[in-house]
C-alpha cells in the first residue's frame, strides 16, 4: 500500500470513531436526568400545553433513535442544532470560538516542541552533570504543576506585580487592525497577539515541554548509545552530525506519537486555562454551556472536541508513517 | 619480516573506572599487523577483544580509557605516552590529535566491521545513503561519484540489483545481506586495515560460510589487511595468517596460524582447539574448557589462567609470565605466556601440581562424563 492508500485508509477509518463519538455523547445528553425543557424554565409554573408545544419543535416528543437520526442528519450539514438557551444555531456559537482555541493550543504545542527538543537534547549530552539535574527537577515541577495554577501565578508576577504583560483576553489576528480601535498597523496587531498569548502559551505549554523534554532525554540518551552511533564514529563522523542527524532522527520517532496523544491533556488543560485568562474560545463555553445546562451545545462541543483529537492522531500516525520506513502499512504481498 | 609493519601495538592497557573497582580489560598486549595480512584475535567472551579493537581506532567508551602503551600506524602515533618533567605521564607531543584520529585514521585508514549487522545499520536512512555518506566523508569523491563508488561496492560484495537495493532500508535486507552492506561500507572507504569484529557470529553457518569465502577473495583482491576477531578457532583457521590468543585482557600466546595449530604452546589455546568441534572428532569428544573466565575486574595472581589450567603448578600462582619467545616459525616469533616452557626458568618442573583446584570446576555441566 502506497503512502497516499495509507493515509485515506487512515481518513477512512476515522469514520467509525467519530460515529461512535457522536452516539455516546447524544446518549450521555439524552439519558442526563432531567426535561431539558423544565430545566430551561428553572422551574417556574407554566401550563403543559406549552411544555409539550416546545418539546414538538424540538423533536424532543420522538423516541430516542429517531432523535438520534434527525441530530445526525443535521451534523453531516454543519447542523449542531439549535441552543434553546441561546436561541442561536449552536455552529455559530461555536464557529467564532475555534479560532481562539486552535490558536491557544497550537501555539502552546509549537512552544513546548521548540523548547523541549533542545533542552532534551541539552541533557542528553550533559548527562548526569549539574545541567541535566537541574532540567530533571524543571521538568518533574513542570509535569505536577496544573496548568491553570501556573496561569495564575504567570498573571500574578507578570501583569499584576511586573504589569510586563496583559492578564486577560486575547487579539485575534484574523480580525484585521480595523477590528480594534487601539491597534493601527498590521505589526502593530501581530505584536499584541503576542504580547496576549504569550501567559497563557506558557501556562498550557508547560506541561507538555516538561513531559516532551524527558521524554526527548530518554530517546537521544538510547539513540547514542546505538551501534549505528558507533558504526559512525569509527568512520569519523564528527560528533555535531551524530548528533544532529544520527542520533536525532531516530530519537524523534517517539516524540511524534507523544505529541499526538497529548492533545487530549492540552485540549482539556485549554479548558481551565481558557477561564483564567478570560479567552473566549471552545473551553470558556464550554464552561458556560454546562452551567446553564445546555445540552445541545454541551453535544456540539464534545463532538467537536473529539473530533479534533482524533484528526490529531491520525495526522500523528500518517507523519510516523512518513517518517519512519519501518512502519508497514497494512498487509504487503 | 623485516618491512615495517602497518600497525604496531606495545603494551597497550585500556581500563574501565567503574563504580565497582577498575576493569582491567586490556591488559599490557603486544602485536603487529603487517601490509597484506589477516591477523586473528582469539578468545573467549570478555576476553577484551572489542575493547582492544576500539583502542585502535581510539573509541573506548567512558567511563573507559588507554591508560598505557603505544599504538602506531603507519609511522604515525595513534597512541602514545612520555614522562613529562614532573615525572608524571603524559600525552607524547606526535602523538594524533582527536581531530587528525576522526579526520584521518577512522575509516580512511582503518575501518571496522562490527558484529550486529541488524543493529549496526541507521534504520531511518537508506543503506545507499550511508554507504554513500561514509564514502564522501573518508574519499575524494561527492555526489554522483560517491553514490555510483557505491553501487559499485554493494554489487562487488553480491548484492543483486545494486540500484534498487541503494535506495532501500536496512530492515529490508536479510541479516546476511546487511552484513554485505557492512562489508561494502568498509572496503568502499579504501582503507589499509579492516577491524572486522566477530563479523559473523549474528550469521547462520551457511551464511557465516559465504561471508568469509567473500571476504578472503576481496582480501586478496584489495590486499587490505584485517584484524579478525572471534571466539571460533574453526574460523581462525580457515582465514588468519597469524594468530594472537587473548585470556583476561592478555595476549597469552601469538603465533604463525599453522604453527599455533601444530605446535601449540600455551594450555589456554590447547584447550580451544579441544573444544573446537572437528570432522574427526564426535560430539561426545569434544572436551569443554572447565571453570569459567574470572572477571577482569579481579583477576587471579600469577598466571591467570592457572585456577583453570590442567597444568598448573604452585609457581603458577606467584609467578606472573609475560609473553615470551618459545620458538619460531617462518620467520615470525612463537610468544606463549606459560612458564613451563624452559625460558621462563622460574622452576616449574621441580613445583609441585596444583591438582585439587582446577578439578573443583569438573561438575561444570557437559562435562566429559556425558555420553
Ligand atoms: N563500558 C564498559 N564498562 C565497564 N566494563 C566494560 C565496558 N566495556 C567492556 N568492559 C569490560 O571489558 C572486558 C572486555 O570486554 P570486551 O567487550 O572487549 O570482550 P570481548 O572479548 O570482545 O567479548 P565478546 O566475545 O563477548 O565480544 C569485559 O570484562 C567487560 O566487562
Ligand atoms: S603458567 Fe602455569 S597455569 Fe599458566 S598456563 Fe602455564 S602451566 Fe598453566
Ligand atoms: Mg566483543
Amino acid at each position: 500500500m502506497g503512502l497516499l492508500r495509507y493515509t485515506l485508509y487512515r481518513l477512512l477509518q476515522a469514520i467509525p470513531v467519530l460515529i461512535g463519538i457522536t452516539i455516546i455523547t447524544f446518549l450521555l445528553a439524552n439519558l442526563a436526568p432531567g426535561d431539558p425543557v423544565r430545566l430551561m424554565l428553572q422551574g417556574q409554573e407554566v401550563d403543559e400545553e406549552l411544555i409539550e408545544t416546545i418539546e414538538q419543535r424540538y423533536g424532543l416528543d420522538q423516541p430516542l433513535h429517531e432523535r438520534y437520526i434527525t441530530y445526525m442528519s443535521g451534523l453531516v450539514q454543519g447542523d449542531f442544532g439549535h441552543s434553546i438557551h441561546r436561541n442561536q444555531p449552536v455552529s455559530d456559537l461555536m464557529l467564532s470560538r475555534l479560532g481562539p482555541t486552535l490558536l491557544l493550543v497550537l501555539s502552546a504545542y509549537a512552544f513546548a516542541i521548540a523548547t523541549a527538543i533542545p533542552l532534551g537534547i541539552f541533557a542528553a549530552t550533559r548527562r548526569n552533570d549539574p545541567a541535566d539535574h537541574i532540567s530533571r527537577i524543571v521538568a518533574l515541577i513542570g509535569v505536577s504543576t496544573p496548568s491553570f495554577w501556573i496561569g495564575i501565578m504567570l498573571i500574578l508576577l507578570f501583569a499584576v506585580q511586573l504589569g510586563w504583560l496583559p492578564s486577560s483576553g486575547l487579539v485575534y489576528p484574523w480580525w484585521g487592525p480595523e477590528a480594534y480601535d487601539w491597534i493601527d498597523t498590521w505589526p502593530e496587531l501581530l505584536y499584541q497577539t503576542a504580547r496576549h498569548l504569550l501567559l497563557p502559551m506558557v501556562a498550557l505549554g508547560t506541561l507538555q515541554m516538561a513531559t516532551l523534554m524527558r521524554v526527548e532525554r530518554t530517546q537521544m540518551i538510547e539513540s547514542l548509545q546505538g551501534e549505528y552511533v558507533k558504526l559512525a564514529r569509527a568512520y569519523g563522523v564528527p560528533e555535531r552530525t551524530i548528533l544532529r542527524k544520527h542520533a536525532f532522527q531516530v530519537a524523534q520517532l517517539p516524540i511524534i506519537t507523544i505529541i499526538g496523544l497529548n492533545l487530549s491533556t492540552a485540549l482539556g488543560g485549554a479548558v481551565l486555562i481558557e477561564y483564567v485568562f478570560n479567552i473566549n474560545g471552545m473551553g470558556r463555553l464550554f464552561i458556560e454551556a454546562i452551567q446553564s445546562l445546555d445540552y445541545q451545545l454541551i453535544m456540539g462541543i464534545t463532538i467537536v472536541i473529539g473530533t479534533m483529537f482524533v484528526i490529531g492522531v491520525i495526522i500523528t500516525d500518517i507523519s510516523y508513517a512518513y517518517i519512519d520506513p519501518r512502519v508497514t502499512y497494512g498487509e504487503e504481498e | 619480516m623485516s618491512s615495517e609493519p602497518l600497525l604496531r601495538v606495545e603494551n597497550l592497557k585500556t581500563q574501565f573506572f567503574t563504580d565497582a573497582g577498575t576493569v582491567r580489560a586490556v591488559d599490557g598486549i603486544s602485536f603487529e599487523v603487517h601490509e597484506g595480512e589477516i591477523v586473528g584475535l582469539v578468545g573467549e567472551s570478555g576476553a577484551g577483544k572489542s575493547v582492544a579493537s576500539m583502542s585502535l581506532l581510539r573509541l573506548v567508551e567512558h567511563p573507559g580509557e588507554i591508560v598505557g602503551g603505544e599504538i602506531t600506524y603507519r609511522g604515525e602515533t595513534i597512541f602514545g605516552l612520555e614522562e613529562g618533567p614532573d615525572g608524571e605521564l603524559r600525552e607524547r607531543e606526535d602523538m594524533l590529535s582527536n581531530e587528525a584520529v576522526r579526520d584521518r585514521i577512522r575509516g580512511n585508514e582503518i575501518a571496522v566491521i562490527f558484529q550486529d549487522p541488524m543493529e549496526s545499520l541507521n534504520p531511518v536512512f537508506t543503506v545507499g545513503g550511508q554507504l554513500r555518506e561514509f564514502i564522501e566523508l573518508n574519499r575524494d569523491l561527492s555526489g554522483k561519484e560517491a553514490r555510483a563508488e557505491a553501487i559499485r561496492m554493494l554489487r562487488e560484495v553480491g548484492i543483486p540489483d545494486p540500484e534498487e537495493r541503494y535506495e532501500e532500508y536496512p530492515h529490508q535486507f536479510s541479516g546476511g545481506m546487511r552484513q554485505r552492506v557492512l562489508i561494502a561500507m568498509a572496503l568502499a572507504c579504501e582503507p589499509s586495515l579492516i577491524i572486522a569484529d566477530e563479523p559473523t557470529t549474528a550469521l547462520d553457518v551457511t551464511v557465516e560460510g559465504q561471508i568469509i569465502d567473500l571476504v578472503d577473495d576481496l582480501q586478496e583482491k584489495y590486499g587490505t589487511s584485517f584484524i579478525w576477531v572471534t571466539h571460533d578457532m574453526g574460523v581462525v583457521a580457515e582465514i588468519c595468517d597469524r594468530v594472537n590468543v587473548m585470556y583476561l585482557g592478555e595476549v597469552i600466546e601469538q603465533a604463525p596460524v599453522d604453527e599455533l595449530f601444530h605446535d601449540t604452546k600455551h594450555p589456554y589455546t590447547q584447550a580451544l582447539l579441544n573444544s573446537m568441534p572437528r570432522p574427526d572428532r564426535t560430539v561426545g569428544e569434544l572436551e569443554p574448557i572447565e571453570g569459567v573466565m574470572p572477571e577482569a575486574i579481579s583477576p587471579p595472581s600469577g598466571c591467570r589462567f592457572h585456577p583453570r589450567c590442567p597444568d598448573a603448578r604452585e609457581v603458577c600462582q606467584r609467578v606472573h609470565p609475560e609473553p615470551k619467545e618459545v620458538a619460531r616459525a617462518d620467520g615470525y616469533p612463537h610468544n606463549a605466556a606459560c612458564v613451563k616452557h624452559d625460558a621462563f626458568d622460574v622452576g616449574y618442573d621441580e613445583s609441585p601440581p596444583l591438582e585439587a583446584e582446577p578439578r573443583l570446576t569438573a561438575g561444570t555441566p557437559g562435562g566429559e562424563d556425558g555420553e
